[in-house]
């Protein structure tokens, strides 16, 4: 027994005293994590290790724009944003980050490679396909191109949205269309006031498959 | 046609109408302490208890909540108080006791102290310490309530991830005071139904559960290693001891007055695999567990009986904001080698199913169902026979994210040697109580789960 005892006080012991390993820790409040470090240790727990997601609910990150994601960060750590999964993760996650995390964090995944899904349903791919390059005169909504570039990669604040999971983008559409949870969004709100939800599926639906 | 009420809807009506002003009260309390206070982890990551619990039913994880747990308890920021409290008041009532006095009561069930979070970079944990409050009730679902406080579920880990372009690792050691509590999945027992202190814990008496199921907990402690490859693979080896001596803090006194320690001869094997795999909005796993236990067969020495538990388990969980979906099944299957000279073997069987949906993690259902079954070679059919199977339906209702009323209704098709033809009842052995058939066990249980 005084044996047993030894053994697991030592190890206790041992264990905190020297097993404690920066290298792969998950202390929010430390600004010696550096991004990649943060990406792979805690942002991978829903993103992927390397920014591309398998659930639907956070959105694949493997490529997005810097200055996107840095204004989104910001947005999270400010409470600027907050639609429910930014509230019920972003805001505790983003809470305590530096800038310069953030800058490093916004760097790390814009040099990741997206993967894409493949929709199978292709009559709503070929309607979103038709949104995104024509938008949708009718109801003033302009082509997604136009701000989100011809191959819906981005550029500065506009988002990447090509490969991005459907239901996540529906998701964002429909707060952005309801609510104003994501004020940096508003430019978005009239746009998506002119898609009617079977449109918002169909373009989400198409984005989902482009690389 | 015609609509008959049951006695079942009518003890359901009977309680909602205390149900109401408790739930608006309570509820009321917790709006005005949220903002200030919330459980342990949730001040330590800064979140929602919605991301570590599906649909804001806790204690179910979600993928998330499990990554936190297998890595140790260490993400977010060190808190400064690392301490939450939780209550759970509880309303039961059998549909027919016999000649025993009414047991309708609603009743301060249990509180708990909860330490635990981030203790280093690799090093967390989770300590529970609980009162339990004395039963108002009679009867045999009630209870045993200790009326004392003693250690609860108890996790201490290491945990450390190894993350690049091809492997994601997550290695560590628990050391823990009941067989399963460190398991991530709610298909295993210590986090499995039944989680509602003072429910009918998901499977209600008349049979032996095998010793998986609870039979250890805060009556050993163990130490093991884990890994998690991959998100794919999990794989665990522990080993259980009895939880005397200097690791007592962690068992005493959680004992009713007058119960003894449970004494398991040396270490004892635990083993846990499971595969799991995320697609789309949904995840799934399915696991084996075998645990292999030696335990005296009175007090500290002497002849040791054999418990050797199989158990198989599957989850699948779907997410997606507002609807969550989630499954649990698990089926144990216990052999018993009894010490004793020319004593043949027994067999004892857990079989549970649940299913539930939440909306919005504000408004949820569930439908469980449990059969447990014992072989009578050393019992007689006085005490076990027929097993224990039923379902039970609950709705609940999350009106803050740290607070949960639920109400629930156990339906018993058998109990212990009743079954549905109405053979006499040897449940009871001194027959003091004149039921006649499963039904008069059924139990409503209605409670208000608050944590702060």
């Amino acid at each position: 027994m005084k044996k047993l005892m030894t053994v697991v006080v030592l190890g206790g012991v041992a264990l905190v005293a020297g097993c404690s390993d920066i290298q792969s820790s998950r202390d929010l409040a430390n600004p010696n994590l550096s991004g990649k470090q943060l990406a792979e240790q805690v942002c991978s727990f829903c993103h992927g290790a390397q920014g591309n997601s398998i659930d639907a609910q956070f959105p694949r990150l493997a490529g997005q724009q810097p200055q996107y994601l840095t204004e989104q960060l910001k947005a999270f750590r400010s409470h600027g944003r907050s639609d429910p999964k930014a509230t019920q993760y972003m805001w505790g996650i983003a809470r305590s980050l530096t800038d310069n995390q953030i800058a490093e964090l916004a760097s790390y995944y814009y040099g990741q490679i997206p993967t894409h899904g493949a929709p199978t349903n292709t009559t709503l791919v070929a309607e979103g396909d038709k949104i995104f390059h024509n938008g949708i005169p009718a109801t003033n909504v302009p082509p997604c191109f136009a701000c989100h570039g011809a191959d819906g990669h981005g550029h500065d604040n506009f988002p990447r949205i090509a490969s991005q999971h459907a239901n996540y983008i529906i998701k964002q559409l429909h707060v952005i269309k309801y609510t104003d949870e994501r004020p940096q969004a508003a430019i978005m709100k009239g746009v998506a006031h002119g898609l009617d939800d079977e449109q918002i599926r169909a373009v989400a639906t198409y984005l989902s498959g482009q690389s | 046609m015609k609509y008959r009420i049951s006695s079942g809807m009518r003890a359901m009506v009977r309680h909602l109408q205390w149900v109401l002003p408790t739930a608006l009260a309570v509820t009321t309390t917790a709006v005005s302490l949220q903002a200030s206070a919330t459980p342990i982890f949730a001040r330590q990551t800064g979140q929602n208890c919605q991301a570590c619990h599906v649909g804001g039913q806790f204690p179910e994880l979600t993928p998330y909540g499990r990554m936190f747990k297998l890595t140790g308890y260490t993400l977010g920021q060190r808190t400064k108080l690392p301490l939450a409290v939780m209550a759970v008041f509880t309303g039961t009532e059998q549909k027919n006791v016999g000649a025993a006095p009414p047991n309708s009561a609603f009743s301060f069930n249990t509180a708990s102290l909860f330490a635990g979070g981030k203790i280093t970079d690799n090093i967390g944990f989770l300590a529970q310490y609980t009162y339990n409050s004395p039963s108002t009730g009679t009867g045999p679902f009630i209870g045993p309530f200790s009326g004392q406080a003693g250690s609860d579920n108890t996790d201490f880990r290491y945990a450390n991830r190894i993350v690049n372009d091809s492997t994601d690792l997550i290695y560590g050691v628990t050391f823990n005071n009941n067989p399963s509590v460190e398991d991530v999945w709610n298909s295993s027992p210590a986090w499995g139904y039944g989680y509602v202190p003072g429910s009918t814990n998901g499977a209600g008496p008349g049979f032996l559960a095998p010793i998986l199921d609870g039979g250890l907990a805060q009556q050993a402690v163990g130490a093991g290693a884990y890994v998690y490859w991959n998100k794919t693979i999990y794989a665990e080896i522990s080993g259980y001891r009895t939880g005397n001596g200097v690791f007592s803090f962690l068992t005493q006194p959680q004992n009713p007055p007058g119960a003894s320690q449970t004494y398991i001869a040396g270490t004892n094997p635990y083993l846990r695999l499971a595969l799991t795999h995320d697609w789309g909005d949904s995840n799934a796993m399915v696991g084996y567990t075998y645990f292999d236990v030696n335990q005296y067969e009175n007090g500290s020495s002497g002849l040791t009986d054999e418990y050797r538990d199989n158990m198989v388990d599957f989850q699948y969980q779907y997410i997606l904001d507002p609807n969550t979906v989630t499954v649990e099944v698990s089926d144990i299957n216990e052999t018993v080698n009894y010490g004793s000279a020319g004593s043949v073997s027994d067999t004892n069987s857990l079989f549970r199913a649940k299913a539930s949906y939440t909306y919005e993690a504000k408004y949820g259902g569930s439908l469980a169902f449990f059969s447990g079954t014992n072989s009578l070679n050393n019992y007689g059919p006085s005490m076990f026979g027929n097993g224990t199977s039923g379902w039970t339906p609950e709705i609940f209702w999350i009106p803050v994210q740290n607070v949960r009323i639920g109400y629930q209704y156990t339906f018993y098709n058998s109990v212990g040697a009743l079954d549905l033809t109405g053979t006499p009842n040897y449940y009871d052995t001194a027959q003091t109580l004149p039921i006649t058939k499963p039904g008069d066990y059924n139990t409503s249980f209605l409670y208000v789960w608050a944590a702060f």
